[in-house]
């Protein structure tokens, strides 16, 4: 007798082992990308939707994560398999040290401040271009000698089930209860004890670690990192994935990622439109359903399974 | 008090003065309490009682005067520092965690003592403890926003009380209770000191509730303290009675 909170995410897990035996390549690349994103938004949702503050620099710290593991690997040799490890403690680095500066300010502060970041990282990676050759793109190594799509759905896989797991982990630990508290009402969890600029802090570090890990990946996937990586184009992606999936639900941005990639694929044909219609999908969501995606599938199974409330 | 032992001073503010812009909310006001007693803050609307709550819990920190609990200097202590060093509230407005289950309200309380002490699954159940002292055990799963209004109350006494403080500050328990409620509230409190020997500063707009239950009652009216003392001598006091009734110098109340 196992309990639905196990067997479900067992089952996806079992059905993800088997898209390399019958997707083409194009559909594989496809989903190697969702996993990416999955990566990317379910870190997101960690600081935006489990502590509330919505940053504007997750896809600059994949950027940093990018870039440093990809410029390491092109002008020191570092394996790419260290690198993304060095990529991912660089954003954590910077996480760090841009949380401990705009933090406190929170609300708006912090996203107009992670905005203007996120901004100037894309700015100094597109004009240092004798290091980072802007926007021609850096052509850095693969992280299998030989390429093979499978190996890199596998691996990101099994990574993206362990950020993850790691997320799980977290959000059902007493730390997650603390971001939560936080979430609730900054006052009276600060009055109940809990230094909340320092568990705000932990959150979004925690958070850019993921996302620099994730950038390092995807870079390594692609061979070529180029400025978009850190983009806000990439990052209004990301938000609209939550927004759309459920912020502050575990499994929201899962399905957001999946949806949207996947979507995007059938859309491409109006070019960077697509964004501009995820935002316009993720402005109404967040109107008539702030739970997302998650949040209409989880009353239709109450009503249907009609549970004790 | 009984005079057997001199009682210890638990936490004393002396000139406290806390101004926003130009209207001075608390001025200069000098307050003690001892150990082990319940002392009443009482007032008109206005006369800064909530203030010198957020005062003496580091929401605000004084434009003047000193303020020191438990022999340690608070005056720019962080919120969760005072309540780390023994001092929880209670909130005029209620402030639950909404989107949080009861069990985990209370879990939070007991989570700023840091994290070393005891378990996991001793810190879930002490919640349980304080929830069922409250009355609120059958309520353990249910969200704090589907809570009355007096349960959230009793669920944010629990969430303080999760917290081991030694000062207990209520901000107006009773607001908004009907009579049959106000007295569950009493009983409550009541229960809370004798059970958790806990010492309590308590705000309440209403004289009468609170007149039995206090040793001690401070009277603040547009930022000063007009009068301290035991229950019976602050409600005979005329310049307490003009404060409420709003008489002018005849004191024909």
């Amino acid at each position: 007798m196992f309990s639905k909170r196990i067997t479900i995410p067992i089952l996806f897990l079992l059905l993800a082992l088997f898209p390399p035996f019958f997707l083409s390549q194009y559909w594989l690349h496809v989903m190697i990308i969702s996993l990416f994103y999955v990566m990317m938004a379910s870190s997101w949702n960690l600081i935006a939707g489990f502590t509330g503050q919505v940053s504007f620099a997750h896809a600059a710290f994949a950027g940093v994560g990018a870039y440093v593991s990809g410029m390491l690997a092109v002008r020191t040799g570092l394996p790419p398999w260290l690198g993304v490890w060095v990529g991912s403690a660089a954003a954590a680095l910077l996480g760090l040290g841009l949380g401990y500066l705009c933090i406190r300010m929170g609300g708006i502060y912090l996203s107009l401040t992670t905005l203007g970041f996120s901004e100037i990282l894309r700015i100094i990676i597109t004009n240092e271009d004798q290091w980072t050759r802007g926007t021609m793109g850096l052509q850095i190594p693969g992280l299998f000698s030989e390429y093979s799509k499978v190996s890199y759905y596998y691996l990101f896989l099994v990574l993206t089930v362990l950020i993850l797991v790691l997320i799980y982990w977290i959000i059902h630990s007493e730390m997650g209860l603390t971001f939560r508290a936080v979430l609730n009402d900054e006052l009276a969890a600060s009055s109940s004890g809990i230094n909340t600029i320092r568990v705000r802090i932990v959150a979004f570090t925690v958070s850019s670690a993921m996302a620099g890990l994730a950038g390092g990946l995807y870079g390594h996937y692609l061979m070529l990192i180029t400025p978009d990586i850190p983009s806000l184009g990439q990052m209004f992606l990301v938000l609209a994935m939550a927004v759309i999936g459920g912020m502050g639900s575990f499994a929201g941005p899962i399905i957001g990622s999946f949806v949207l990639e996947i979507l995007s694929e059938y859309i491409r044909v109006y070019g960077e439109y697509h964004v501009l219609l995820f935002g316009l999908v993720a402005l109404g969501m967040a109107r008539f359903a702030p739970e997302g995606l998650m949040g209409i599938l989880d009353k239709r199974l109450r009503v249907g399974w009609s549970e004790t409330p | 008090m009984d005079a057997k032992r001199s009682p210890q001073l638990l936490i004393e503010g002396k000139g406290l003065t806390k101004s926003f812009g130009g209207l001075v909310a608390v001025r200069d006001v000098d307050f003690h309490i001892f150990e082990g007693e319940i002392v009443g803050l009482i007032g008109p609307n206005g006369a800064g009682k909530t203030t010198l709550f957020n005062l003496v819990t580091g929401v605000f920190h004084p434009d003047k005067g000193t303020l020191v609990f438990d022999g340690h200097d608070i005056r720019s202590r962080k919120p969760f520092e005072i309540c780390r060093m023994g001092i929880a509230r209670t909130f005029q407005i209620v402030r639950p965690f909404l989107k949080m289950t009861c069990l985990e309200n209370t879990w939070v309380g007991t989570l700023g003592r840091g994290q070393g002490e005891g378990s996991r699954e001793d810190r879930k159940e002490e919640a349980r403890s304080l929830l069922r002292l409250v009355g609120l055990e059958r309520r353990e799963r249910a969200l704090a926003s589907q809570l009355t209004l007096i349960e959230k109350k009793r669920l944010e006494m629990a969430r303080a009380l999760a917290t081991k403080p030694r000062l207990l500050l209520l901000d107006e328990v009773l607001a908004g209770l009907n009579p049959s409620e106000i007295l569950q509230a009493l009983d409550l409190i009541e229960m809370i000191r004798t059970k958790v020997k806990v010492t309590i500063f308590w705000i309440e707009h209403v004289m009468g509730a609170i007149m039995k239950a206090c040793d001690r009652i401070i009277v603040l009216d547009q930022g000063r303290k007009i009068k301290e003392g035991p229950p019976e001598e602050v409600v005979s006091d005329r310049k307490v009675i003009e404060a409420y009734l709003g008489e002018s110098e005849t004191g024909e109340a």
